[in-house]
């Protein structure tokens, strides 16, 4: 009976030392979850507070300063878009005067040379004729400057070729070279602004001619803008580009595209309300680099984030952030 | 056993000798050791990096992640491969099996690689292996401070790149150097597409003649005379000029120079990490990676002063700011541990005095102690374990017990000696005294060495940080065995003498601090031996008040390790630009700098060179520099600063803050597990799917009880501008897809066209559009392709352009993408949770062909490590108990002495109780030593009362007798176990958060067991004792 005891005492004892020793060490493994857990619970509750608030963020006014978010009044505007064309500075054809030698002679006398300035009637050169050995004056037909010399002192010249151009550049043509694209709108009487860069100053004129057909070689057609050229600042043979403006319209609701953000697969415009700053799907309709028009989803009046957004979009998506970072 | 002792006192000589030859073997091996802060968890891991700038996530994964982990599949060992392909950067982290050997597997890694690279398309990068270095290995970040406020940063970023990078990677032990922020230098030239119109030049074309119009060229050489006459020729452009005058075309004999179609300037590469300090400015900074395996503070050491060098070769104005240093925290974390060893020493050696009364024995135990440890360092330098936190704190929480084998060696020889007669010859008496108790140290000791058995097993970052103390403390033991069996009986002969005077019988020679105690033992003693039920009831009480707290107990892994480096880690929204994330980032600076304890904030974001991080361009970490400790105002401890940081810099709108540690950090990126307790993989190959699928799982689990922060990677979420090539329209003009492509690369992103040399620097000619005709959308519709013929095309009507959403980044494991959902389990058995989340999936996901479920996180690693303890802890009390039995011969007996682990359990956990802290793995490892040393005292007890009963003493008289006489080794060893870990449980340096639990166990346990020890064991002695008959019959 008490050897008995004394053995279920004993295996007793072993057992408790055991249970204790494998609870511990176990107790220990598990240590681990019970912490983090914690740690996740934190978090969630930060998420939770996030759900609450639908969707809202609210700042203080020092935090929108440090922050750099600026707001702004939603309200109509007017909305340009526009067309880059590239092209060159011609010679307005009408504007052009080849001047030939009547008979074959010897080159007498050269009275203008390359760049200079002539009238309508001023003679250019003499030439002493081989027929009738009589000299006579090469006269020039328009005013305008003398861009091509093909005659030097006591060279025989003969009516086969042109001894001068003259050009009036006091109007040139700007070609700008329209892409199949922009073809539809590109028109007659759209104000083009054409620039050469380099300190050239840009000037504005109005489309007056569209090629009817698209050249085969290079796909394009040509539109052609004359431009007034007083001091000769558009050389013939410039490449120049050109900016053409293809709609312009008043728009109910105009943004900076700073102002939107994509949030949830979605395009917003984060609007201030007394709770906070909460995103507003809107629909967006046209725009240029700068600007775009809200269709819907944005009221004339109400205060939107202009600039910043993008701090109130990382804040909502906050909860997110932590997974996927590449280690 | 007698023969050991006789031939160890027969060649006093030789054993001196050895002794001494051990020791100065072991001071040889000190000096050798590596010394880190902690260990080093790092898995065995060789990354590989490849770099192809501008390509998305996709096209990374295709052209480069892929070929990479197809080539390493298969190498032996391989554990997993996982990688991650992000904008422009793959990295591919190839796992092996624990305690491969580094070199092997980058060699392995290596010539794999050749044929990844055959795989990848020409320009798509280069794989290279990250640096041979750990988790531990970045050891010194520093930054560029110029005072003169004159150098740029892409100056800056070329001294940074180019003279101090250099010259630190000739510092033996530096792997790498890897340099961030500032520019990198580069030529850009800048093109105008106007330009290329106007003289009708394609850009590739223009990029052709820079690239032509670069060379030196060698021509062998001619014969004149007798000379040799090497030929070359010399053509490389080697500044702005050069380059703005190399001629592109020439028309009519009218040359275009380069300068005619764009500007060349100096510029900075595209970059994708930033650095910045105090919010007020960008600095250029690096990193110093140290070698796999090299000792950290002699290479902090030689880098620090190859610092000095450089600042001195620096222009007038430059100098080398470190802002972190692993030396501080080696220094630091070997500090504690060294003291708490000196302390405990100390503390030993006056315990002894007290106790032996007499120098001399003092000093024969004492020198155990310093045997032990170096006998310890002779081992760690054969095993490589480095000096560390958890190496050297095992040797100090084993600093009581090595003494504890000679105390009992001594202790006995010292009573010996006291009772001989006077003229049995000395050494006779000595080697009596050593025979009968060299078998039960040699037991008692082989025990606690046993018990730390279940360590050995331990796995991953456990494992590899609670290793080294397994294998100290065991070390130390052998060694103090060695000690006490062949060096304490010589020394004993040295130094000990017989009493000169024989003092009173029943004072039987103890000195007064023992006599002392025994007066109040006695009478204690006499009550429990009487009244047996009463010692039975004290037991019982005891383990009760232990069972009642130990569920209190909180619990918790390991204790985190306090680095005395604060970083604030920042995560921004996915899609973050970097000029925004720097801008936020210096927001937060300023706010930092309002904290009176901050000095200053040097923060990194991103990535630099790859090596060391591959962080992307929405993370930033923060280091907080700290003013010195006693210029605090606020704060005393790191965690009231953390806290305090926290306040400061409060919600941060759109990011994450997180606060942590340098090497916690690393680690933790290396590792790069899932926290919660369930991870569950879906893998397949739709990344829209692995989505759709993967929310579809959030769902459903979310509504399997107990289900908690169920949550699925966001593998999407970065915009793209995606360009589709109209095949109709490029067919239209005679284009090939690939033209168009080229001239998008170039325009868009750039070209390298050659190289520029500045003596051996050498920087990227890079071309590309003008900024205004490649930064928006429309510009880049407006890009004009040149098809054969001449004609020229926008982009715009060869191709559609749109703006999508792409994935940020795709993760595989071998081989496969997928997206991990996580959860946690709240108030459930994970098992059963894990069971009934398998079938909802089953029944209310509907995966397509291919797509697969796994489950996984920290709940299969516990299964894992309780599996194996199931099995390790049971074999380990066997040979317990055959250790015991073997000793003993006698099954109650063993019984007996293994009574004292609950009662020592009891101790651990309430001591744990009163101090407030938790259940962890280092009180785990408390507990199990704990074991070893409440087997030991039982152990010494019983066998005295054996001696007394075989010797025919009755029951009763040689219970109290044997109690009596064995008070003194008994208080002796517990105190000096307790006392050598005092230093441990009061010190608040670096890392004394990991020891402290441990000692807090030890001594708590070892106050109950000692209790035991000596009131219950020896009143229910006779319940256990040995059968004197079949004792006699065995004799």
């Amino acid at each position: 009976m008490k050897n008995r005891f004394k053995t279920i005492f004993l295996n007793g004892l072993l057992a408790v030392f055991v249970t204790t020793a494998v609870v511990l060490l176990q107790s220990c493994a598990n240590g681990s979850d019970a912490e983090k857990t914690k740690d996740t619970h934190k978090e969630e509750s930060m998420e939770e507070e996030g759900h609450e608030q639908e969707e809202i963020v609210r700042f203080s006014a020092e935090e929108l300063k440090e922050f750099g978010i600026e707001t702004a009044v939603a309200g109509p505007g007017k909305l340009q878009v526009h067309i880059d064309l590239t092209g060159e500075i011609v010679i307005d054809p009408d504007r052009l005067a080849h001047i030939f030698p009547r008979f074959p002679g010897i080159v007498k006398n050269v009275r203008k040379k390359i760049g200079d300035k002539v009238k309508k009637g001023e003679v250019l050169a003499i030439i002493e004729s081989n027929e009738s050995l009589v000299p006579y004056e090469v006269k020039s037909l328009i005013n305008g400057t003398v861009i091509e010399m093909h005659l030097t002192l006591g060279e025989v010249v003969n009516d086969a070729r042109h001894a001068f151009l003259i050009a009036d550049l006091s109007h040139v043509w700007a070609n700008l070279n329209v892409y199949q694209k922009d073809l539809p709108y590109v028109k007659i009487g759209r104000k083009a602004t054409i620039s050469a860069g380099y300190g050239i100053k840009e000037a504005v004129g109005v489309i007056s001619y569209i090629s009817p057909v698209v050249d085969e070689m290079t796909r394009t057609a040509t539109a052609r803008v004359v431009l007034p050229n007083p001091d000769g600042r558009w050389r013939p043979g410039l490449f120049v580009n050109a900016t053409v403006v293809k709609e312009e319209m008043e728009v109910d609701i105009i943004v900076p595209k700073t102002a939107l953000e994509n949030f949830e697969n979605q395009t917003v415009v984060f609007i201030k309300t007394d709770e906070g700053f909460k995103p507003q799907p809107v629909s967006v309709g046209r725009s240029n680099t700068y600007s775009v028009e809200i269709i819907a989803g944005l009221q004339a009046g109400q205060e939107y984030v202009s600039k910043g957004g993008f701090t109130i979009k990382a804040e909502l998506q906050k909860s997110e952030l932590g997974e996927g970072h590449g280690h | 056993m007698q023969k050991i002792i006789q031939f160890v006192l027969r060649n006093k000589l030789l054993l001196l000798v050895l002794g001494i030859l051990v020791l100065a073997g072991g001071w040889y091996s000190y000096r050798q050791l590596p010394i880190d802060a902690f260990p080093d968890v790092s898995p065995a891991l060789v990354q590989v990096f490849t770099e192809t700038e501008g390509l998305a996530p996709e096209e990374i994964e295709k052209y480069v992640t892929f070929p990479v982990e197809v080539a390493m599949n298969g190498l032996p060992n391989l554990e997993k491969i996982r990688s991650v392909s992000n904008f422009g950067l793959s990295v591919v982290n190839i796992y092996f099996n624990d305690g491969t050997d580094i070199y092997f597997a980058r060699q392995l890694v290596n010539e794999r690689l050749q044929e990844a690279r055959e795989q990848i398309p020409e320009g798509f990068g280069d794989p290279q292996m990250g640096p041979i270095s750990t988790g531990m290995g970045l050891i010194l970040f520093y930054y560029l401070d110029d005072t003169t406020g004159q150098y740029s940063l892409t100056e800056l970023r070329t001294i940074q790149d180019w003279l101090i990078k250099f010259q630190l990677q000739t510092v033996p032990g530096v792997t790498e150097v890897l340099g961030i922020g500032g520019w990198e230098k580069q030529f850009h030239v800048v093109v105008d597409p106007d330009a290329l119109l106007r003289y009708d030049i394609t850009i590739n074309e223009l990029i052709e003649r820079i690239k032509s119009n670069n060379l030196n060229v060698g021509a062998q050489f001619i014969e004149r005379n007798a000379e040799e006459f090497i030929v070359r020729s010399v053509g490389l452009a080697h500044n702005i000029e050069d380059i703005e005058n190399i001629i592109i075309k020439a028309k009519d004999g009218i040359p275009i120079f380069l300068k005619q179609l764009a500007d060349v300037k100096i510029g900075g590469a595209v970059r994708r990490g930033v650095q910045t300090r105090n919010g007020i400015e960008e600095v250029v900074s690096g990193m110093v990676v140290k070698l796999y395996g090299s000792n950290s503070s002699t290479v902090i050491e030689r880098v620090e002063k190859k610092m000095e060098e450089i600042n001195s070769i620096l222009p007038p104005g430059i100098k080398i700011v470190p802002y972190y240093q692993q030396k501080s925290l080696v220094e630091a974390s070997v500090k504690t541990v060294t003291d708490a060893l000196l302390q405990g020493i100390i503390l030993v050696a006056i315990i002894l005095l007290v106790f032996m009364g007499s120098f001399r024995p003092s000093v024969v135990v004492s020198i155990s102690i310093p045997f032990s440890i170096l006998f310890a360092m002779i081992g760690m330098y054969y095993f490589g374990i480095s000096v560390n936190l958890m190496s050297f704190g095992g040797l100090a929480i084993a600093i009581g017990m090595m003494v504890d084998g000679t105390i009992v060696m001594v202790e006995n020889v010292d009573r010996m000696l006291r009772q001989s007669k006077p003229g049995e010859p000395r050494i006779h008496v000595i080697a009596r005294a050593c025979v009968e108790v060299a078998r039960p140290i040699l037991f008692a000791i082989s025990i606690i060495i046993v018990v730390f058995l279940p360590l050995f097993t331990l796995q991953g970052v456990e494992g590899k940080t609670f290793k080294p103390l397994a294998y100290t403390v065991s070390l130390a033991m052998l060694g103090s065995l060695v000690f006490a069996i062949f060096l304490a009986p010589v020394l004993s002969d040295i130094f000990m003498r017989r009493p000169k005077k024989v003092k009173s019988e029943s004072q039987s020679g103890e000195n007064f601090i023992v006599r002392l105690l025994l007066k109040f033992y006695k009478p204690l003693i006499l009550f429990f031996v009487r009244r047996r039920g009463a010692a039975i009831s004290l037991a019982i009480v005891l383990v009760l008040i232990g069972t009642a707290i130990f569920p209190r107990l909180g619990s918790e892994f390991t204790p985190t390790l306090q680095e005395g480096t604060v970083i604030l880690r920042l995560t921004m929204a996915p899609s973050i630009s970097l000029k925004e994330s720097t801008r936020i980032t210096q927001i937060v600076e300023r706010r930092l700098m309002k904290i009176p304890e901050v000095n200053g904030v040097v923060t990194r974001i991103g990535r630099g060179e790859v090596g060391a991080h591959t962080d992307p361009i929405n993370s930033a970490e923060m280091y907080v520099l700290l003013k010195p400790k006693d210029e605090w105002r606020s704060a005393e401890t790191q965690a009231d600063l953390e806290k305090i940081i926290r306040d400061h810099v409060g919600n941060v709108p759109g990011v994450l803050t997180n606060i942590t540690q340098p090497i916690q950090m690393t680690v933790d990126e290396l590792l790069e597990g899932v926290r919660a307790e369930l991870a569950i993989k879906l893998f397949g190959d739709n990344l829209d799917v692995l989505k759709e699928k993967a929310d579809e799982i959030v769902r459903v689990i979310n509504k399997v009880p107990g289900a908690a922060d169920v949550q699925a990677d966001q593998i999407s979420g970065t915009p793209q501008l995606l360009i589709k090539v109209d095949r109709h329209a490029i067919a239209r003009y005679g284009l090939n897809v690939e033209d168009v492509q080229q001239v998008i690369r170039a325009a868009v992103g750039g070209e390298t066209a050659g190289q520029i040399f500045e003596g051996v620097r050498r920087f990227e000619i890079l071309v590309r559009y003008k900024p205004e005709y490649r930064n928006s959308l429309e510009a880049i519709r407006e890009i004009l392709v040149r098809a054969p013929g001449g004609i020229k095309i926008p982009l715009s009507q060869l191709a559609e352009i749109k703006e999508v959403i792409g994935p940020r980044q795709i993760t595989r494991e071998n081989s496969q993408r997928f997206i991990t959902i996580q959860s946690n389990v709240v108030d459930r058995d994970i098992g059963s949770f894990v069971a009934e989340g398998q079938k909802a999936i089953e029944e209310n996901v509907d995966l397509p062909p291919g797509y697969l479920v796994t489950w996984g996180g920290q709940f299969r690693l516990q299964q894992e490590a309780n599996k194996r303890l199931a099995i390790v802890v049971p074999i380990t009390l066997l040979i317990i108990f055959l250790l015991l039995f073997s000793s003993f011969n006698s099954l109650k007996n063993t019984f007996l002495i293994l009574l004292n682990i609950p009662l020592a359990l009891v101790g651990g956990v309430v001591g744990l109780w009163i101090t407030g802290q938790n259940l962890s793995v280092p009180s785990s490892v408390g507990f199990i030593a704990l074991f070893g040393i409440a087997l030991e005292n039982g152990m010494v007890l019983v066998t005295y009362l054996n001696q007394l009963l075989k010797d025919g003493v009755p029951m009763d008289k040689a219970s109290v007798e044997g109690a009596m006489l064995r008070l003194r080794p008994v208080l002796m060893t517990a105190l000096t176990t307790a006392l050598g870990l005092i230093p441990l449980l009061l010190s608040t340096g670096t890392g004394s958060e990991v020891q402290r639990p441990l000692a807090t166990v030890v001594i708590g346990g070892l106050i109950t067991s000692t209790i035991l020890t000596l009131l219950v064991i020896p009143a229910i002695y006779k319940w256990f004792a040995i059968d004197l008959n079949v004792e006699r019959r065995l004799d």
